[in-house]
Protein backbone atom coordinates (compact mmCIF):
# COMPACT_ATOMS: atom_id res chain seq x y z
CA UNK A 1 0.00 0.00 0.00
CA UNK A 2 2.67 2.57 0.87
CA UNK A 3 4.40 1.55 -2.32
CA UNK A 4 1.38 2.48 -4.38
CA UNK A 5 1.05 5.67 -2.48
CA UNK A 6 4.57 6.74 -3.24
CA UNK A 7 4.16 5.67 -6.83
CA UNK A 8 1.17 7.97 -7.10
CA UNK A 9 3.06 10.78 -5.45
CA UNK A 10 5.92 10.18 -7.75
CA UNK A 11 3.82 10.32 -10.87
CA UNK A 12 2.20 13.54 -9.73
CA UNK A 13 5.58 14.98 -9.05
CA UNK A 14 6.81 13.92 -12.42
CA UNK A 15 3.77 15.35 -14.11
CA UNK A 16 4.12 18.63 -12.28
CA UNK A 17 7.72 18.86 -13.22
CA UNK A 18 6.92 18.17 -16.81
CA UNK A 19 4.15 20.70 -17.01
CA UNK A 20 6.47 23.29 -15.58
CA UNK A 21 8.98 22.45 -18.21
CA UNK A 22 6.37 22.48 -20.89
CA UNK A 23 5.66 26.07 -19.93
CA UNK A 24 9.24 26.78 -20.77
CA UNK A 25 8.69 25.19 -24.16
CA UNK A 26 11.49 22.71 -23.72
CA UNK A 27 11.93 19.58 -25.75
CA UNK A 28 9.50 17.29 -23.99
CA UNK A 29 11.16 14.09 -24.96
CA UNK A 30 14.43 15.19 -23.46
CA UNK A 31 12.69 16.73 -20.50
CA UNK A 32 10.93 13.52 -19.67
CA UNK A 33 14.15 11.59 -19.97
CA UNK A 34 15.98 14.07 -17.79
CA UNK A 35 13.25 14.19 -15.21
CA UNK A 36 13.42 10.46 -14.80
CA UNK A 37 17.19 10.47 -14.85
CA UNK A 38 17.25 13.03 -12.05
CA UNK A 39 14.70 11.03 -10.17
CA UNK A 40 16.82 7.92 -10.42
CA UNK A 41 19.87 9.82 -9.30
CA UNK A 42 17.98 11.15 -6.30
CA UNK A 43 16.67 7.76 -5.40
CA UNK A 44 20.10 6.25 -5.84
CA UNK A 45 21.68 8.87 -3.66
CA UNK A 46 19.71 7.83 -0.66
CA UNK A 47 16.14 8.72 -1.44
CA UNK A 48 16.27 12.31 -0.28
CA UNK A 49 13.35 13.27 -2.43
CA UNK A 50 9.92 14.64 -1.89
CA UNK A 51 8.64 11.14 -2.50
CA UNK A 52 10.23 9.83 0.63
CA UNK A 53 8.74 10.78 3.92
CA UNK A 54 11.86 10.19 5.94
CA UNK A 55 15.08 12.06 5.36
CA UNK A 56 17.19 8.90 5.30
CA UNK A 57 16.61 6.11 2.81
CA UNK A 58 14.41 3.73 4.76
CA UNK A 59 15.01 0.00 4.64
CA UNK A 60 12.49 -0.84 1.96
CA UNK A 61 11.13 -4.32 2.46
CA UNK A 62 11.83 -6.84 -0.24
CA UNK A 63 8.66 -8.31 -1.68
CA UNK A 64 7.90 -11.70 -0.23
CA UNK A 65 7.47 -13.25 -3.65
CA UNK A 66 10.16 -15.88 -4.17
CA UNK A 67 11.53 -14.40 -7.35
CA UNK A 68 15.07 -15.56 -6.80
CA UNK A 69 14.58 -19.27 -6.61
CA UNK A 70 15.90 -21.13 -9.58
CA UNK A 71 13.69 -24.12 -9.13
CA UNK A 72 10.86 -23.63 -11.54
CA UNK A 73 10.21 -22.00 -14.84
CA UNK A 74 7.06 -20.45 -13.46
CA UNK A 75 9.04 -18.07 -11.31
CA UNK A 76 11.11 -16.81 -14.16
CA UNK A 77 9.33 -16.06 -17.37
CA UNK A 78 7.40 -12.85 -16.80
CA UNK A 79 7.28 -12.75 -13.04
CA UNK A 80 9.81 -10.24 -11.72
CA UNK A 81 8.81 -6.96 -13.33
CA UNK A 82 5.77 -6.34 -11.19
CA UNK A 83 7.07 -7.49 -7.85
CA UNK A 84 10.36 -5.65 -7.87
CA UNK A 85 11.12 -2.64 -5.81
CA UNK A 86 12.15 -0.50 -8.73
CA UNK A 87 13.22 2.49 -6.75
CA UNK A 88 15.84 0.59 -4.86
CA UNK A 89 16.14 -3.01 -6.02
CA UNK A 90 17.91 -5.43 -3.73
CA UNK A 91 20.80 -7.53 -4.97
CA UNK A 92 18.49 -10.55 -5.07
CA UNK A 93 16.03 -8.63 -7.20
CA UNK A 94 18.83 -7.50 -9.46
CA UNK A 95 19.94 -11.11 -9.89
CA UNK A 96 16.38 -12.25 -10.60
CA UNK A 97 16.09 -9.60 -13.30
CA UNK A 98 19.38 -10.62 -14.82
CA UNK A 99 18.39 -14.26 -14.76
CA UNK A 100 15.26 -13.45 -16.65
CA UNK A 101 17.04 -11.44 -19.30
CA UNK A 102 19.80 -14.01 -19.68
CA UNK A 103 17.38 -16.92 -19.86
CA UNK A 104 15.58 -15.13 -22.69
CA UNK A 105 18.85 -14.52 -24.51
CA UNK A 106 19.51 -18.23 -24.16
CA UNK A 107 16.10 -18.78 -25.70
CA UNK A 108 17.32 -16.87 -28.76
CA UNK A 109 20.71 -18.59 -28.87
CA UNK A 110 21.52 -21.61 -26.67
CA UNK A 111 24.88 -22.32 -25.05
CA UNK A 112 27.56 -23.90 -27.20
CA UNK A 113 27.46 -27.59 -26.33
CA UNK A 114 30.97 -27.84 -24.96
CA UNK A 115 31.22 -28.08 -21.19
CA UNK A 116 34.99 -27.61 -21.18
CA UNK A 117 34.61 -24.35 -23.09
CA UNK A 118 31.89 -23.09 -20.74
CA UNK A 119 33.93 -23.98 -17.70
CA UNK A 120 37.01 -22.29 -19.12
CA UNK A 121 35.15 -19.05 -19.82
CA UNK A 122 33.68 -19.13 -16.32
CA UNK A 123 37.14 -19.44 -14.79
CA UNK A 124 38.57 -16.54 -16.76
CA UNK A 125 35.47 -14.44 -16.16
CA UNK A 126 35.23 -15.17 -12.48
CA UNK A 127 38.91 -14.30 -11.99
CA UNK A 128 38.46 -10.96 -13.74
CA UNK A 129 35.26 -10.27 -11.79
CA UNK A 130 37.18 -10.97 -8.60
CA UNK A 131 39.18 -7.81 -9.30
CA UNK A 132 36.00 -5.70 -9.21
CA UNK A 133 34.04 -4.06 -6.41
CA UNK A 134 31.31 -6.65 -6.84
CA UNK A 135 33.44 -9.76 -6.55
CA UNK A 136 30.78 -11.37 -4.38
CA UNK A 137 28.03 -11.53 -6.99
CA UNK A 138 27.29 -15.08 -8.20
CA UNK A 139 28.99 -14.43 -11.54
CA UNK A 140 28.01 -16.66 -14.43
CA UNK A 141 29.45 -16.70 -17.92
CA UNK A 142 28.52 -18.48 -21.10
CA UNK A 143 29.34 -18.80 -24.80
CA UNK A 144 26.25 -18.84 -26.99
CA UNK A 145 25.67 -20.49 -30.35
CA UNK A 146 25.61 -17.49 -32.64
CA UNK A 147 27.78 -16.32 -35.52
CA UNK A 148 27.13 -12.74 -34.48
CA UNK A 149 30.02 -10.82 -32.98
CA UNK A 150 28.74 -9.57 -29.67
CA UNK A 151 28.70 -9.95 -25.91
CA UNK A 152 26.00 -9.23 -23.38
CA UNK A 153 25.76 -8.42 -19.71
CA UNK A 154 22.69 -8.58 -17.53
CA UNK A 155 22.14 -7.30 -13.98
CA UNK A 156 23.38 -9.41 -11.13
CA UNK A 157 26.47 -10.89 -12.80
CA UNK A 158 25.37 -12.65 -16.02
CA UNK A 159 27.67 -12.40 -19.02
CA UNK A 160 27.32 -14.02 -22.44
CA UNK A 161 29.70 -13.91 -25.36
CA UNK A 162 28.84 -15.20 -28.82
CA UNK A 163 30.74 -17.98 -30.50
CA UNK A 164 31.36 -15.55 -33.37
CA UNK A 165 33.24 -13.20 -31.09
CA UNK A 166 35.00 -16.01 -29.24
CA UNK A 167 36.37 -17.28 -32.56
CA UNK A 168 37.94 -13.89 -33.22
CA UNK A 169 40.02 -14.11 -30.06
CA UNK A 170 43.65 -15.11 -30.23
CA UNK A 171 44.57 -15.27 -26.55
CA UNK A 172 43.18 -15.40 -23.01
CA UNK A 173 44.02 -11.74 -22.34
CA UNK A 174 41.63 -10.75 -25.11
CA UNK A 175 38.88 -12.89 -23.61
CA UNK A 176 39.60 -11.29 -20.23
CA UNK A 177 39.31 -7.84 -21.80
CA UNK A 178 35.95 -8.58 -23.42
CA UNK A 179 34.56 -10.14 -20.24
CA UNK A 180 36.01 -7.19 -18.28
CA UNK A 181 33.95 -4.79 -20.39
CA UNK A 182 30.77 -6.76 -19.66
CA UNK A 183 31.65 -7.14 -15.97
CA UNK A 184 32.02 -3.36 -15.79
CA UNK A 185 28.45 -2.94 -17.10
CA UNK A 186 27.23 -5.12 -14.25
CA UNK A 187 29.41 -3.40 -11.63
CA UNK A 188 28.12 0.00 -12.76
CA UNK A 189 24.54 -1.33 -13.10
CA UNK A 190 24.23 0.21 -16.55
CA UNK A 191 21.45 -2.09 -17.76
CA UNK A 192 19.69 -2.02 -14.42
CA UNK A 193 19.50 1.76 -14.57
CA UNK A 194 17.90 1.64 -18.01
CA UNK A 195 15.30 -0.82 -16.70
CA UNK A 196 14.65 1.33 -13.64
CA UNK A 197 14.22 4.41 -15.79
CA UNK A 198 11.76 2.58 -17.98
CA UNK A 199 9.84 1.22 -15.05
CA UNK A 200 9.61 4.57 -13.30
CA UNK A 201 8.30 6.01 -16.53
CA UNK A 202 5.65 3.32 -16.72
CA UNK A 203 4.64 4.13 -13.19
CA UNK A 204 4.39 7.74 -14.29
CA UNK A 205 0.69 7.45 -15.18
CA UNK A 206 -0.97 6.73 -18.45
CA UNK A 207 -2.49 10.14 -19.12
CA UNK A 208 0.99 11.55 -19.13
CA UNK A 209 2.06 8.97 -21.63
CA UNK A 210 -0.97 9.63 -23.79
CA UNK A 211 -0.37 13.31 -23.66
CA UNK A 212 3.21 13.07 -24.77
CA UNK A 213 3.10 9.85 -26.74
CA UNK A 214 4.01 11.53 -29.99
CA UNK A 215 7.12 13.09 -28.60
CA UNK A 216 8.13 10.43 -26.23
CA UNK A 217 10.12 7.60 -27.69
CA UNK A 218 10.83 6.09 -24.31
CA UNK A 219 7.18 5.62 -23.46
CA UNK A 220 6.51 4.14 -26.87
CA UNK A 221 9.19 1.56 -26.48
CA UNK A 222 8.52 -0.15 -23.23
CA UNK A 223 11.10 -2.79 -22.50
CA UNK A 224 9.81 -6.19 -21.58
CA UNK A 225 11.46 -8.17 -18.85
CA UNK A 226 13.23 -10.40 -21.34
CA UNK A 227 16.13 -10.13 -23.74
CA UNK A 228 14.90 -6.96 -25.40
CA UNK A 229 17.08 -4.82 -23.17
CA UNK A 230 20.08 -6.48 -24.80
CA UNK A 231 19.10 -5.05 -28.16
CA UNK A 232 19.05 -1.53 -26.79
CA UNK A 233 21.89 0.95 -26.75
CA UNK A 234 23.29 2.23 -23.51
CA UNK A 235 24.61 5.77 -23.35
CA UNK A 236 27.87 6.08 -25.28
CA UNK A 237 29.48 7.16 -22.04
CA UNK A 238 28.46 3.89 -20.41
CA UNK A 239 30.26 2.02 -23.19
CA UNK A 240 33.39 4.15 -22.86
CA UNK A 241 33.30 3.66 -19.11
CA UNK A 242 32.97 -0.11 -19.54
CA UNK A 243 35.92 -0.07 -21.95
CA UNK A 244 38.24 1.68 -19.54
CA UNK A 245 37.07 -0.33 -16.55
CA UNK A 246 37.30 -3.56 -18.52
CA UNK A 247 40.86 -2.77 -19.51
CA UNK A 248 41.81 -2.06 -15.90
CA UNK A 249 40.03 -5.15 -14.55
CA UNK A 250 41.89 -7.43 -16.97
CA UNK A 251 45.16 -5.70 -16.13
CA UNK A 252 44.50 -6.07 -12.41
CA UNK A 253 43.95 -9.77 -13.07
CA UNK A 254 47.49 -10.03 -14.39
CA UNK A 255 46.68 -10.02 -18.11
CA UNK A 256 48.25 -7.96 -20.85
CA UNK A 257 46.49 -4.60 -20.73
CA UNK A 258 45.76 -4.47 -24.44
CA UNK A 259 43.47 -7.48 -24.79
CA UNK A 260 40.25 -5.49 -25.10
CA UNK A 261 41.92 -2.92 -27.40
CA UNK A 262 43.10 -5.71 -29.68
CA UNK A 263 39.58 -7.09 -29.92
CA UNK A 264 38.31 -3.60 -30.76
CA UNK A 265 40.98 -3.44 -33.47
CA UNK A 266 39.73 -6.73 -34.88
CA UNK A 267 36.10 -5.66 -34.75
CA UNK A 268 37.06 -2.39 -36.42
CA UNK A 269 38.37 -4.37 -39.35
CA UNK A 270 35.11 -6.20 -39.83
CA UNK A 271 33.05 -4.87 -42.69
CA UNK A 272 30.25 -2.68 -41.41
CA UNK A 273 27.87 -4.29 -43.88
CA UNK A 274 28.56 -7.74 -42.42
CA UNK A 275 25.41 -8.90 -40.67
CA UNK A 276 27.45 -10.44 -37.85
CA UNK A 277 28.22 -6.99 -36.50
CA UNK A 278 24.88 -5.35 -37.27
CA UNK A 279 23.57 -5.33 -33.71
CA UNK A 280 26.95 -4.56 -32.17
CA UNK A 281 27.48 -1.53 -34.41
CA UNK A 282 23.91 -0.42 -33.86
CA UNK A 283 24.23 -0.47 -30.09
CA UNK A 284 27.85 0.62 -29.59
CA UNK A 285 30.01 3.56 -30.65
CA UNK A 286 32.37 2.78 -33.55
CA UNK A 287 35.45 0.75 -32.57
CA UNK A 288 37.78 3.56 -33.72
CA UNK A 289 36.03 6.02 -31.47
CA UNK A 290 36.20 3.56 -28.57
CA UNK A 291 39.92 3.00 -29.11
CA UNK A 292 40.65 6.72 -29.29
CA UNK A 293 38.62 7.36 -26.13
CA UNK A 294 40.37 4.54 -24.35
CA UNK A 295 43.72 6.03 -25.36
CA UNK A 296 42.71 9.48 -24.15
CA UNK A 297 41.56 8.08 -20.80
CA UNK A 298 44.60 5.89 -20.29
CA UNK A 299 47.00 8.71 -21.12
CA UNK A 300 50.42 7.80 -19.76
CA UNK A 301 49.08 5.28 -17.25
CA UNK A 302 50.04 2.26 -19.33
CA UNK A 303 53.58 3.45 -20.05
CA UNK A 304 55.35 1.79 -17.18
CA UNK A 305 53.14 -1.21 -16.59
CA UNK A 306 54.77 -4.52 -15.91
CA UNK A 307 54.03 -6.66 -18.94
CA UNK A 308 50.97 -8.83 -18.29
CA UNK A 309 50.29 -12.30 -19.60
CA UNK A 310 48.56 -13.05 -22.88
CA UNK A 311 48.34 -16.85 -22.43
CA UNK A 312 47.64 -17.66 -26.06
CA UNK A 313 48.40 -21.31 -25.44
CA UNK A 314 45.74 -21.59 -22.79
CA UNK A 315 42.94 -20.11 -24.90
CA UNK A 316 40.45 -22.94 -25.26
CA UNK A 317 40.25 -23.98 -28.89
CA UNK A 318 36.82 -24.52 -30.34
CA UNK A 319 36.33 -27.45 -32.64
CA UNK B 1 69.66 13.38 -17.67
CA UNK B 2 70.75 10.61 -15.36
CA UNK B 3 67.16 9.89 -14.58
CA UNK B 4 66.36 9.84 -18.24
CA UNK B 5 69.02 7.26 -18.94
CA UNK B 6 67.96 5.12 -16.03
CA UNK B 7 64.41 5.12 -17.24
CA UNK B 8 65.49 4.24 -20.72
CA UNK B 9 67.57 1.38 -19.42
CA UNK B 10 64.69 0.14 -17.30
CA UNK B 11 62.27 0.15 -20.18
CA UNK B 12 64.82 -1.47 -22.46
CA UNK B 13 65.19 -4.31 -20.03
CA UNK B 14 61.48 -4.71 -19.41
CA UNK B 15 60.17 -4.71 -22.96
CA UNK B 16 61.93 -6.03 -26.00
CA UNK B 17 61.48 -4.27 -29.30
CA UNK B 18 59.38 -6.39 -31.60
CA UNK B 19 59.97 -5.68 -35.23
CA UNK B 20 56.74 -5.62 -37.23
CA UNK B 21 57.22 -6.04 -40.90
CA UNK B 22 55.62 -2.93 -42.27
CA UNK B 23 52.08 -3.51 -41.06
CA UNK B 24 49.72 -0.75 -42.18
CA UNK B 25 47.99 1.53 -39.73
CA UNK B 26 46.04 4.77 -39.37
CA UNK B 27 46.34 7.53 -36.77
CA UNK B 28 43.19 7.51 -34.63
CA UNK B 29 43.88 11.04 -33.46
CA UNK B 30 46.39 13.86 -33.70
CA UNK B 31 49.38 12.98 -31.56
CA UNK B 32 53.04 13.73 -30.97
CA UNK B 33 55.72 11.41 -32.30
CA UNK B 34 58.59 10.74 -29.89
CA UNK B 35 62.17 9.92 -30.72
CA UNK B 36 62.19 7.12 -28.13
CA UNK B 37 59.39 4.97 -26.70
CA UNK B 38 58.59 7.03 -23.63
CA UNK B 39 56.60 10.12 -22.77
CA UNK B 40 59.41 12.57 -22.03
CA UNK B 41 61.55 11.65 -25.02
CA UNK B 42 62.35 14.29 -27.61
CA UNK B 43 59.58 15.21 -30.05
CA UNK B 44 60.22 13.73 -33.44
CA UNK B 45 57.24 15.08 -35.33
CA UNK B 46 53.48 14.87 -35.20
CA UNK B 47 50.58 12.88 -36.56
CA UNK B 48 47.29 14.14 -37.89
CA UNK B 49 44.13 12.15 -37.45
CA UNK B 50 43.72 9.59 -40.25
CA UNK B 51 47.37 9.77 -41.35
CA UNK B 52 48.36 6.55 -43.06
CA UNK B 53 51.18 4.80 -41.24
CA UNK B 54 53.64 2.00 -41.53
CA UNK B 55 54.02 0.23 -38.23
CA UNK B 56 57.67 -0.74 -37.84
CA UNK B 57 58.06 -2.02 -34.31
CA UNK B 58 56.39 -2.41 -30.92
CA UNK B 59 57.91 -1.84 -27.52
CA UNK B 60 55.89 -1.88 -24.30
CA UNK B 61 53.11 0.69 -24.63
CA UNK B 62 54.55 2.14 -27.83
CA UNK B 63 54.55 1.60 -31.56
CA UNK B 64 57.27 2.85 -33.88
CA UNK B 65 55.54 4.29 -36.92
CA UNK B 66 56.38 6.09 -40.11
CA UNK B 67 54.01 8.52 -41.80
CA UNK B 68 54.56 10.33 -45.08
CA UNK B 69 56.26 13.19 -43.33
CA UNK B 70 57.73 11.87 -40.08
CA UNK B 71 58.61 8.85 -38.06
CA UNK B 72 58.85 8.11 -34.36
CA UNK B 73 57.14 6.42 -31.43
CA UNK B 74 53.48 6.82 -30.50
CA UNK B 75 51.28 5.06 -27.95
CA UNK B 76 49.55 1.87 -29.10
CA UNK B 77 46.08 3.24 -28.47
CA UNK B 78 46.64 6.14 -30.87
CA UNK B 79 46.87 3.81 -33.84
CA UNK B 80 44.27 1.81 -35.68
CA UNK B 81 45.99 -1.21 -37.05
CA UNK B 82 45.36 -2.66 -40.46
CA UNK B 83 45.02 0.56 -42.44
CA UNK B 84 42.07 2.68 -43.44
CA UNK B 85 41.00 0.68 -46.44
CA UNK B 86 40.37 -2.57 -44.59
CA UNK B 87 36.75 -1.81 -43.87
CA UNK B 88 36.01 -1.81 -47.58
CA UNK B 89 35.77 -5.50 -48.35
CA UNK B 90 34.25 -6.27 -51.68
CA UNK B 91 30.66 -7.20 -52.29
CA UNK B 92 31.88 -10.62 -53.36
CA UNK B 93 33.49 -11.07 -49.95
CA UNK B 94 30.24 -10.28 -48.21
CA UNK B 95 28.26 -12.57 -50.46
CA UNK B 96 30.61 -15.47 -49.82
CA UNK B 97 30.71 -14.93 -46.08
CA UNK B 98 34.33 -13.83 -46.31
CA UNK B 99 33.73 -10.29 -45.19
CA UNK B 100 36.17 -8.79 -42.76
CA UNK B 101 38.61 -11.43 -41.77
CA UNK B 102 39.29 -13.34 -44.91
CA UNK B 103 38.13 -16.44 -43.06
CA UNK B 104 35.13 -18.25 -44.35
CA UNK B 105 32.39 -18.00 -41.77
CA UNK B 106 29.53 -20.33 -42.29
CA UNK B 107 26.31 -18.98 -40.92
CA UNK B 108 24.21 -21.92 -41.97
CA UNK B 109 22.07 -23.27 -39.18
CA UNK B 110 23.11 -20.61 -36.70
CA UNK B 111 20.61 -17.98 -35.87
CA UNK B 112 21.54 -14.35 -35.70
CA UNK B 113 20.81 -12.07 -32.83
CA UNK B 114 18.93 -9.18 -34.33
CA UNK B 115 16.90 -6.78 -32.25
CA UNK B 116 13.73 -8.50 -33.48
CA UNK B 117 14.95 -11.92 -32.52
CA UNK B 118 15.92 -10.75 -29.07
CA UNK B 119 12.57 -9.11 -28.58
CA UNK B 120 10.76 -12.30 -29.53
CA UNK B 121 13.02 -14.59 -27.50
CA UNK B 122 11.42 -16.89 -24.95
CA UNK B 123 12.97 -17.76 -21.62
CA UNK B 124 14.75 -21.11 -21.72
CA UNK B 125 14.94 -22.66 -18.26
CA UNK B 126 16.99 -25.70 -19.35
CA UNK B 127 19.72 -23.60 -20.89
CA UNK B 128 19.66 -21.29 -17.88
CA UNK B 129 20.15 -24.25 -15.54
CA UNK B 130 22.99 -25.46 -17.71
CA UNK B 131 24.63 -22.04 -17.52
CA UNK B 132 24.25 -22.06 -13.75
CA UNK B 133 25.84 -25.47 -13.53
CA UNK B 134 29.03 -24.13 -15.13
CA UNK B 135 29.57 -21.39 -12.58
CA UNK B 136 32.84 -21.55 -10.66
CA UNK B 137 33.73 -20.24 -7.22
CA UNK B 138 36.12 -17.37 -6.62
CA UNK B 139 38.49 -19.88 -5.04
CA UNK B 140 38.51 -22.10 -8.12
CA UNK B 141 39.09 -19.06 -10.32
CA UNK B 142 42.02 -18.11 -8.11
CA UNK B 143 43.61 -21.56 -8.55
CA UNK B 144 43.06 -21.33 -12.28
CA UNK B 145 44.76 -17.93 -12.33
CA UNK B 146 47.73 -19.21 -10.33
CA UNK B 147 48.11 -22.17 -12.67
CA UNK B 148 48.53 -19.68 -15.52
CA UNK B 149 51.02 -17.58 -13.59
CA UNK B 150 48.55 -14.74 -13.17
CA UNK B 151 48.86 -12.58 -10.09
CA UNK B 152 46.53 -9.73 -9.27
CA UNK B 153 47.84 -6.20 -9.00
CA UNK B 154 46.52 -2.87 -7.83
CA UNK B 155 45.51 -0.41 -10.50
CA UNK B 156 43.11 2.52 -10.28
CA UNK B 157 40.35 2.93 -12.86
CA UNK B 158 40.98 5.64 -15.43
CA UNK B 159 38.91 8.77 -15.34
CA UNK B 160 36.81 9.47 -18.39
CA UNK B 161 38.47 11.72 -20.95
CA UNK B 162 36.68 14.73 -22.35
Amino acid sequence: MPKQYSALLFSLLLAAGLLAMQANALDLNKALKDAVKDKIEEVKNGGETAVEKTPEAPPIPVPATPIVTNTSAATSAEAPANSINWKNPSVDEEIALGRNITGSLLGAAPLVKDDALQLYVNKVGRWVASQSERADLPWKFGVIESADINAFAAPGGYVLITKGLYQKLSNEAQLAGVLGHEIAHVVKKHQLKVLQKQQLLNTGSSWLKEKFAKNNKLADKAIGSGAEISARSLDKDAEFEADRMGMVLATRAGYDAYGLAEVLQTIGQTNKADSSVALLFKTHPAPDERLAKLGDSAGSKLDNLKAGKTLENRLYKLN
Amino acid sequence: MKNYLKKYLLISLAAPILALAGEAGTALKADVLRAEPFADAKTAGSLNKNDTLDILAKKGAWLQVKSKSASGWVRILSVKRGGASVSGSSIADIASGRAGTGKVVSTTGIRGLSAEELKAAKFNEDEMKKMESHAVSATDAQSFASAGGLTSAQMAYFKGAK
